[in-house]
């Protein structure tokens, strides 16, 4: 069945089920759509798709439509995997109530997203069980929402109160709780964990992280253009900051019609792959640090410093490679380069070969990791778990595959699953990937012919317009929504990093488990805090300076969990 | 004055402390990267430690935060003296692309005293070693670390929302708040 086909019978079936409540269906016939519902019966919609017809819930989003509609404008984005369709819900809420049913009951992934419309945009979702703060610094006020229009990028509210600090939840009877974080000495970034202990074994946690929230998104409607974006956009991630900057173009492009040349699009796709791999060689290197394994730590960074350099070559930086634009690239790949890079992959398939067997040799490493941070098929369905903790689970997603973008549809690899659903499977999912993205590349760079990078944007780009663009980051699926707007810049741009869900997806998978197996169950999903958000460490009851940082975790449990 | 003390404090062993406090990651990862085979600042003693009280050094990245500013000055307050702070990254350094965005208070140095400043986004690992190897004495600076005061170095900033436009020409109305 063809694309178009495919969303022809989605709408029907919608149609069908909920006849005067489907108010306006846009089907660009690309893989997208745009259904405009009533949304009175945005819920019941909303379980039907998620439920009845198998989609996988992305993310949602909340905007201030004002200035333009008069309306506030809700859409809950939905992905049908296997027919390669992108669904976004709309609902419009009139300007002076912004307000709708919570779906977070029927559709548990929504959790944190409809919390951080009601933060950011201030929509009430009504009925949601756990309205609390999520985004917004501890000392904000209620009642300033920072995306509403009528609001200044650098606007702090006066009654901006620094000493306030953030309520959290009591602890459940019988437990001690562990704080955890913000600062961790293993180069993480701020987040903070309270973990409800009982004994040795976690009952729970609370997590208060967004606190690299920086704005992005309002920077991004208020002050900067198209083509400032990528650069902005690649900073919301150090790692996986292509994927962002790819992600965004794709967006708007998607948005305004805009045709990349071929060219362009497999060097996009030459340099995602690079970032999978200096990404999954950082992180196979990190885990095995945090389970103890320092020489392989040192070993994977040896064998990934070269992959950094290849990238200087072709970009000029090792990070921040300042790749897209609207429409193309902005650098070419020459043939002595590629070459180079040929060379760089022997290389490294030879060494990691080397690393994988000292891994998959290693019995204390699958001591350590097997049936630990265990996460079933039915999680991976209800938070919206992606990328490599959900391929290990055995749920063979990957929008590389199921969304083909830039020139993923040309060239010819596998989606790596395991059955465990636990850190072990996650590890072998990894290092198996590896392989699958020196292949890509090498596909890549036999495939490209000559031609230009850039294609010609001379015309203002169409105000008002969506687009949808989902990229397979290292870490899962970054999920990108942007609407088109005036004064060269869009109207909305909403960013949904892998980590968003992935991060919903802990509190489950460390529940009854040992303490000490909390930072390899964490470090499992491959966090990337910068990418989501954009404490408190002091036992307030007993002024006891407590903190247990990663390292002590790390001593505790070559301890034997002491 | 404080090249001596660094010489005579620090010379032979450094142990840093590590705090993001709201950077995008690319920072880390080099500093990562420093620690590691190929850049292996262990060979200069350079260590990086899990507490503040074990720390001579903080190494700071990413932007001062809303958030995270009372977190970064309890950890500051929690190193022993004598302390240095090293400011990594752009972010860090000048407060970054959101140095006025909402959530972001600017350059760390608005929470913590800043002693040294190691500019790049990302910095090379090798700009850091050799802020780190200049700080402690090892290498002669080819610059001087100073700290940059505004007052001394006045730049005109301006605020897109202050450029007025007036017919054809546009209207540049200096800021004094940035």
């Amino acid at each position: 069945m063809s694309i178009a086909m495919a969303e022809r019978a989605k709408l029907e079936a919608l149609r069908a089920r909920f006849g005067a409540a489907i108010r306006r269906a846009d089907l660009p016939g690309n893989g997208r759509m745009f259904v405009t519902v009533d949304p009175a019966a945005i819920r019941e919609i909303c379980r039907h798709v998620f439920r009845e017809m198998g989609a996988r819930y992305v993310i949602s989003i909340g905007a201030d439509d004002r200035p333009f509609s008069g309306e506030f404008l809700v859409a809950h984005n939905f992905a049908f995997d296997g027919d390669g369709v992108l669904c976004g819900l709309l609902a419009h809420l009139p300007g002076d109530r912004p307000a709708l049913d919570s779906i977070s009951d029927v559709v548990p992934a929504a959790n944190w997203a409809e919390r951080e419309f009601r933060d950011l945009v201030g929509i009430e979702p009504m009925g949601h069980r756990y309205p609390k703060r999520l985004v917004l610094p501890d000392g904000w006020p209620e009642g300033v929402h920072p995306l509403r229009k009528d609001v200044s990028w650098d606007d702090v509210p006066k009654d901006f109160d620094e000493d306030l600090e953030f309520k959290f939840d009591e602890a459940p009877d019988g437990c001690v709780v562990v704080p955890f974080g913000p600062f961790h000495p293993t180069l993480d970034e701020p987040a903070h964990f309270r973990l409800y202990v009982e004994g040795e074994m976690v009952r729970g946690c609370e997590y208060r992280g967004f606190m690299a929230h920086r704005g992005i998104e309002k920077l991004a409607e208020s002050v900067l253009s198209y083509n400032d974006i990528p650069m902005m956009a690649e900073r919301i991630c150090g790692i996986c900051g292509c994927v962002h900057s790819v992600a965004y173009v794709q967006a708007v492009e998607d948005a305004a019609g805009v045709r990349v040349p071929e060219r362009a699009e497999y060097i996009r796709t030459i340099m995602l792959e690079m970032e999978r791999l200096h990404s999954h060689l950082l992180w196979v290197g990190l885990a095995c640090h945090i389970v103890g394994f320092d020489t392989l730590f040192m070993q994977s960074f040896r064998i990934r410093e070269p992959i950094m350099w290849m990238a200087e070559r072709m970009t000029g930086n090792r990070k921040t490679y300042a790749l897209c634009l609207v429409g193309g690239v902005r650098w070419d790949i020459a043939p002595e380069t590629g070459a180079a890079l040929r060379g760089v992959l022997d290389t490294l398939e030879k060494e990691w070969r080397g690393v994988v067997d000292a891994v998959t040799g290693d019995r204390n490493i699958q001591a350590r990791t097997r049936g630990v941070g265990v996460a079933g098929p039915d999680l991976v369905k209800d938070v919206g778990l992606v990328g490599p903790v959900a391929r290990a689970s055995g749920v063979a997603i990957d929008c590389r595959r199921d969304h083909p973008y830039a020139a993923y549809g040309r060239v010819a690899f596998e989606v790596i699953t395991e059955r465990g659903g636990d850190v072990w499977s996650r590890i072998v999912v990894r290092m198996k990937e590896v392989f699958e993205s020196i292949g890509i590349i090498r596909q890549c760079l036999d495939k490209m012919s000559p031609g230009p990078i850039q294609a010609r944007v001379d015309d203002e780009l169409p105000v008002g317009r969506m687009g949808l663009s989902s990229v397979e980051a290292p870490r899962g699926e970054a999920h990108h929504f942007l609407v088109t707007g005036e004064g060269n810049r869009p109207r909305r741009w909403r960013v949904r990093a892998p980590t968003y869900q992935n991060l919903q997806g802990v509190p489950a998978m460390i529940r009854d488990q040992q303490l000490a197996d909390m930072t390899i169950a964490l470090g499992s999903i491959d966090p990337c805090f910068s990418c989501t958000d954009r404490m408190e460490t002091v036992d307030v009851r007993s002024g006891l300076r407590r903190t247990w940082t990663q390292e002590d975790l790390v001593r505790l449990l070559k301890k034997g969990g002491a | 004055m404080l090249k001596d003390l660094c010489r005579r404090m620090f010379g032979r062993s450094l142990w840093v402390y590590h705090a993001n406090s709201g950077g995008c990651n690319g920072c880390d990862i080099e500093v990562l990267n420093v620690l590691t085979p190929y850049y292996d600042v262990e060979r200069f003693g350079i260590k990086l430690v899990g507490s503040p009280r074990h720390a001579d050094v903080m190494l700071c990245q990413g932007a001062a935060m809303r958030s995270t500013a009372r977190a970064l000055r309890r950890a500051y307050e929690a190193i022993p003296e004598p302390k240095l702070v090293f400011a990594i990254g752009s972010c860090a350094c000048g407060g970054g692309i959101w140095h006025d965005s909402y959530s972001v208070i600017g350059p760390v140095e608005k929470i913590v005293p800043v002693n040294y400043y190691i500019p790049g986004c990302p910095p090379r690992p090798e700009a850091i070693i050799y802020g780190v190897a200049v700080a402690v004495g090892l290498v002669d600076k080819k610059t001087a670390p100073v700290q940059f005061k505004q007052a001394e170095f006045p730049i005109p900033r301006y605020h897109p929302s202050d450029l007025k436009s007036d017919g054809e020409v546009v209207v540049y109305e200096k800021l004094d708040r940035v």
